[in-house]
C-alpha cells in the first residue's frame, strides 16, 4: 500500500511527464461517428397538403373534391398503381423506383388543434395533447445520441430562425448554425496575427498537459478539446465550401444550400446524428398549385441532390430524410384554388434504409372527421420506430411510453 | 493506460481513510488543499478566500465555510416592464447570485446536489414561484436530517406536479411518485419489488396539489381520493399512508447507503465504486444518527480520504462548478467581493448545458464526461474570452436579459493591477496560484511567460497578453477538472 507521502505525491498532477500521449491526439484526430446513423429532419412549416403531395387520383372522391387542384397520371410522378407523386417531386423518381421513398400516410394525433402554432408545438414536443411541457423530443433524445456521438454535437439545428422547440429543453448537444452564426472559437478579430498566436497558445498548453500517469479524466478532457479545435477549423472550411459550391440557380440561403452543408458536414464524420431544418409557405389558402410545387420541388431536388452526393462517399447507406408538418389539409379545396387547414397527413421518409412504398392505408375521404382525413397512426409511433430502429435511441424515455412500431424501415 | 481506480479503492483501510485529516508540517493545509476543498465544498474560492484559508488553517476555513449570511443576497431593481418571462431568468439569477456571493458554500453546494437529487424542472412546472418555494425547501433541509427532508418533499407543491401526484387516485393509483421516491430518491434499483410500488402508490393516493384559482398552489390531502386499506410494503403490513412509506423507506439499510454513495460521487469521484466496507461504516453512523446529513457531510469533508488522491481533481466541472468558479477569480471587485452579474452566466450555462431548475429528467443531469462535447467545450473557451476581456459581452447579454447591464464591468487585470505585479513570470505566477493552486505545470508556466515577454509593461500589448495568458489557463485540461 502506498504510504500518505507518495500518495501525496502521486495526487498532485505536477508529478508526471509533461507531454500528452500521442493516441490521445492520434484519437482526436480521427474522424468521429463515421459509421453512426444519422436523421435529417425537415419541418414543412404553414400545414402541408399531404393530400397534393402524395395524391390517390384514382378515388373518384379526390377527383370530386379537388376539382382545381387535383393532380393525375400525366403530371404526377408515379408513386404506386393508386398514388402519385406531386410533380415537384420529379427529381426523387429514381429514388421512387429504387424502393428509397417511404410515404407514411394518415399521420397525426387524436383530437387535432387546427392552430398552427398549436399544433407545431405537439408535433415538436412529441405531445399530443393539449399545454405541452417546454422540451422538445429531439432535446430528450440527446443523453442517448451523445453516447454514440463521441463528442461530436449531437444534434444541429441548420437555420437563422430560432432554435425549434423540438431542440429546446436541454441545449447540452445541441447546435443552431447558419452562415451569420458560425461555429466559432472566440478569440478576438478572426484571420487577425493576435488570434492565430492565441489559437497556437492554448492548442499548446492543452497539448502540454501532464498525463495519464497523474490524472485518468486528463487524456479525456484533452481529447475532447482536440476534438473541438479540430472541428471549428473543419466546419470553418465545410462553410467555405459550401459558400462557395456553385449554387445551380439557387439562393444562398435555400434549403438546397442548407442541405448542401449538411451533405458536406456527414461526409467529413463531424459526428452529428441528427440534423433539423424548416423550409416555410406551406400554407396555401389560395393559389396553391405553382406556390406548393415550387416548394416540393425544392425539397426534391435538395434531398437528390444529397443522397446523390452521399452515395458517391459511400455515406449514403446511414443517412434517412423525414419530413413533417403541423397538420395536413381540408379534403375540400376552397374557392381561392387553396386549401384550409386540416388534420392528418403523411411523412416522407428517404433514403436506401428506408422501405419504398406507402406505409399504411390512405385514410378515407368520405369518412371524414369534420371534413378532414381521420388519422390512424399517431407520430409518435413513427417518431418511436425511427428512435429505436435508427437512431438507437429508447424511444420510451424519449416519448414517455411506448409507441408500436410502423414498417417504414428495411430489414 | 487507466488506472483501475476501484481496486486501489478496495486496498484502503476504511478507519484509516475516515479518521480526521490533520494536517501537519510536512503535510500543510496549503492553497492546494484549500483550493480542493473551495472547489469541492463550494464554487471555487475567491483570491481574498484563498489566502485567508492558507492563513487561518482547515477548522477555522471549515467554520467560516458553515457560518450563516449576514444578508441575503438581492438582486437589482430591475424595471417592471421587463414581463412574466423575465421572472424565469430572475429565479436562476438569484440563485447564481449566492453561488457567488459564497455565503455559506456547503450548505449552497448541498443545495445543488439536492437539487439533482430530487430534479424537478421549470419546464414541466412553469411555475417560477413554485420553484423558487422548492429551492428554499431544499436550502432549509440541505444539512438536516434526511427524515423531515423527504417528508416535505412528498408535499412539496413542484414535485406533486412534476411526478403527476394529482392523478394518484384510489380508483387509479399512478406509481410516478412512489417509483422515483424509491428508485431515485432513497432506496436505489434492486432495493424494492413492482409490488412494493404498487403498494406505496395506493399509499400516497390523495396527496394532492391545489388547484389554480384558489390562491398559490400548494399540498392537500385529498381525504376521499386515498385509499386507507392495508398495505404491505417491504415486509411491512398496515394502513399506511406517505408518511408510513418515509418510516418505511428510512428503516432500509440500503437508504443510508443509497445516500452515502451518492454523496461520495458528489464530493470524492463519481466515476469510482468504492468497494462496500468503504460505504459501510458512514452508512451506519447515518442510520445511527438519525439521518443527520450535515454530520456525514462534515465527516466526509475533514476526512483524510477527502485529502487525498481519491478525491483530488476526481470530477470534471459541471459548467456551474465552472463558470461560478471563475468568476469568483475574476469577477471580484475592490473590496474582494464578488461583483459579476449572475445574470452574465445564464445564457452561457445554457449553452453548456446545465440551466438551473431545468435538469433534463427525472434522473438529473448526466455529468461526468457527458459535460464535455464539442458544442459544450467551445462554450467554455468563449465564455471564458469574454470574461478575461472584461466581460463586455457579457454585459450585454445581461442588458439583453435585464434592459440594463451590470456596473463595473468585470476586469480580470485589476487583481493584477493592485498586485503590483511588474514581470511577466510574476503575472504567470500569481494568475497560477489564484486559478490552479499548486498545480500549474512549470512547462505550461513557462510558455505562458514566453508568450507574455512578446512585449514589455506596462502598456497595452503586455496587458493583452496577459489576459490571453489567463484565458489559456482556464482552457488547461487541468483546469476542467475538479
Amino acid at each position: 500500500m502506498l504510504n500518505r507521502r507518495e500518495m501525496l505525491k502521486r495526487s498532485t498532477l505536477l508529478a508526471a511527464a509533461p507531454l500528452v500521449p500521442g493516441f490521445v491526439i492520434n484519437t482526436a484526430r480521427a474522424a468521429e461517428g463515421q459509421t453512426e446513423t444519422v436523421l435529417v429532419i425537415l419541418e414543412m412549416t404553414g400545414g402541408n397538403d399531404g393530400l397534393n403531395t402524395v395524391a390517390p387520383y384514382k378515388d373518384d372522391a379526390y377527383q370530386k373534391a379537388r376539382k382545381a387542384l387535383r393532380l393525375d397520371a400525366n403530371n404526377g410522378v408515379k408513386f404506386t398503381d393508386e398514388l402519385v407523386l406531386n410533380p415537384g417531386f420529379r427529381s426523387l423518381e429514381r429514388m421512387v423506383q429504387q424502393g428509397q421513398v417511404a410515404v407514411v400516410q394518415g399521420v397525426g394525433y387524436p383530437n387535432p388543434d387546427r392552430s398552427h402554432f398549436e399544433s407545431m408545438d405537439r408535433w415538436q414536443a412529441g405531445e399530443p395533447g393539449p399545454k405541452v411541457g417546454g422540451t422538445g423530443w429531439l432535446a430528450r433524445s440527446v443523453p442517448d445520441l451523445q453516447k454514440g456521438a463521441d463528442g461530436g454535437v449531437p444534434v444541429m439545428h441548420i437555420g437563422s430562425e430560432k432554435l425549434p422547440l423540438a431542440c429546446r429543453g436541454t441545449t447540452q448537444g445541441i447546435f443552431s448554425i447558419n452562415q451569420q452564426q458560425p461555429f466559432e472559437l472566440k478569440l478576438g478579430t478572426p484571420n487577425s496575427g493576435a488570434e492565430a498566436a492565441r489559437r497556437r497558445l492554448i492548442e499548446d498548453v492543452a497539448q502540454s498537459s501532464p498525463s495519464a500517469e497523474a490524472n485518468d479524466l486528463l487524456p479525456f478532457v484533452q481529447k475532447r478539446q482536440l476534438q473541438t479545435y479540430m472541428s471549428v477549423d473543419r466546419l470553418k472550411e465545410v462553410l467555405k465550401e459550401n459558400g462557395n459550391q456553385p449554387m445551380n440557380g439557387q439562393q444562398a440561403n435555400s434549403l438546397y444550400m442548407k442541405m448542401d452543408l449538411v451533405t458536406r458536414l456527414i461526409q467529413r464524420g463531424f459526428g452529428t446524428r441528427v440534423f433539423y431544418l424548416a423550409i416555410d409557405g406551406f400554407d396555401t389558402h389560395s393559389g396553391q398549385a405553382p406556390a406548393h410545387q415550387a416548394l416540393l420541388q425544392q425539397i426534391g431536388d435538395a434531398c437528390s441532390n444529397m443522397f446523390a452526393r452521399l452515395q458517391q462517399s459511400g455515406d449514403d447507406k446511414r443517412v434517412l430524410f423525414m419530413t413533417y408538418s403541423e397538420f395536413g389539409r381540408r379534403v375540400q379545396e376552397n374557392a381561392s384554388a387553396g386549401t384550409d387547414h386540416g388534420s392528418a397527413g403523411n411523412m416522407l421518409v428517404v433514403g436506401p434504409g428506408a422501405r419504398g412504398g406507402p406505409v399504411g392505408k390512405h385514410p378515407s375521404l368520405t369518412d371524414l372527421n369534420d371534413g378532414d382525413l381521420k388519422h390512424h397512426t399517431d407520430f409518435r409511433q413513427v417518431y418511436a420506430t425511427l428512435l429505436d430502429g435508427w437512431l438507437k435511441v429508447d424511444s420510451k424515455t424519449v416519448l414517455n411510453g411506448k409507441f408500436e412500431h410502423v414498417p417504414l424501415l428495411k430489414g | 493506460m487507466i488506472r483501475n481506480v476501484s481496486r486501489s479503492l478496495d486496498q484502503l483501510d476504511p478507519s484509516e481513510e475516515w479518521a480526521a485529516w490533520k494536517p501537519a508540517k510536512a503535510d500543510p493545509f496549503d492553497a492546494r488543499w484549500a483550493g480542493h476543498l473551495y472547489r469541492r465544498a463550494g464554487f471555487g474560492h475567491t483570491p481574498v478566500e484563498l489566502t485567508a484559508a492558507v492563513a487561518d488553517g482547515l477548522d477555522k476555513t471549515l467554520e467560516r465555510m458553515h457560518a450563516p449570511a449576514r444578508t441575503t443576497p438581492k438582486l437589482p431593481a430591475v424595471p417592471e416592464t421587463m414581463g412574466p418571462t423575465f421572472r424565469n431568468f430572475e429565479l436562476r439569477a438569484e440563485w447564481l447570485k449566492r453561488m457567488l456571493a459564497g455565503h455559506e458554500p456547503i450548505r449552497e453546494r448541498l443545495t445543488l446536489f439536492w437539487h439533482n437529487h430530487f430534479a424537478t424542472s421549470i419546464a414541466r412546472i412553469q411555475d417560477a414561484t413554485l420553484m423558487q418555494r422548492q429551492n428554499d425547501l431544499i436550502r432549509k433541509h440541505a444539512l438536516g436530517k434526511f427524515g423531515p427532508f423527504l417528508r416535505d418533499m412528498s408535499r412539496d407543491a413542484a414535485m406533486l406536479l412534476w411526478l403527476d401526484s394529482n392523478q394518484n387516485v384510489k380508483a387509479h393509483p399512478n406509481e410516478n411518485y412512489a417509483r422515483e421516491v424509491m428508485e431515485l430518491f432513497s432506496l436505489g434499483v434492486g432495493n424494492y419489488k413492482e409490488k412494493d410500488i404498487q403498494e406505496a402508490a395506493r399509499a400516497f393516493t390523495g396527496w394532492h396539489v391545489s388547484t389554480p384559482g384558489d390562491g398559490e398552489r400548494r399540498f392537500e390531502f385529498k381525504k376521499q381520493e386515498h385509499d386507507f386499506g392495508r398495505k404491505t410494503v417491504l415486509g411491512q403490513t398496515g394502513e399506511w399512508d406517505g408518511d408510513d412509506i418515509i418510516r418505511i423507506l428510512l428503516e432500509q439499510p440500503a437508504c443510508a447507503r443509497f445516500l452515502v454513495r451518492k454523496l461520495y460521487a458528489f464530493l470524492f469521484n463519481e466515476g469510482a465504486t468504492p468497494p462496500d466496507k468503504l460505504i459501510e461504516p458512514l452508512a451506519i453512523e447515518l442510520r445511527a444518527s438519525d439521518y443527520d446529513i450535515g454530520k456525514l457531510v462534515d465527516r466526509m469533508l475533514r476526512s483524510r480520504h477527502f485529502f487525498s488522491e481519491h478525491a483530488y481533481r476526481k470530477n470534471i466541472k459541471s459548467p456551474i462548478e465552472f463558470c461560478v468558479g471563475a468568476s469568483r477569480v475574476f469577477g471580484t471587485g475592490a473590496t474582494g467581493s464578488v461583483v459579476m452579474s449572475p445574470f452574465a452566466l445564464i445564457g452561457a450555462l445554457e449553452l453548456q448545458g446545465q440551466q438551473p431548475y431545468q435538469p433534463p429528467n427525472v434522473k438529473g443531469w448526466e455529468g461526468g464526461k457527458a459535460w464535455l462535447n464539442t458544442a459544450t467545450v467551445l462554450a467554455r473557451h468563449n465564455f471564458t474570452y469574454d470574461l478575461c476581456n472584461g466581460g463586455k459581452s457579457l454585459n450585454e447579454e445581461v442588458a439583453r436579459v435585464t434592459g440594463q447591464g451590470f456596473v463595473p464591468f468585470v476586469d480580470p487585470l485589476l487583481l493584477y493591477r493592485r498586485a503590483r505585479l511588474e514581470t511577466a513570470g510574476e503575472v504567470v505566477a500569481f494568475y497560477g496560484n489564484l486559478l490552479l493552486p499548486g498545480d500549474l505545470n512549470p512547462e505550461i508556466a513557462r510558455k505562458l511567460t514566453a508568450y507574455i515577454e512578446k512585449d514589455d509593461p506596462p502598456n497595452a500589448l503586455f496587458e493583452q497578453r496577459c489576459r490571453d495568458a489567463m484565458h489559456a489557463m482556464i482552457t488547461l485540461p487541468e483546469y476542467q477538472l475538479n
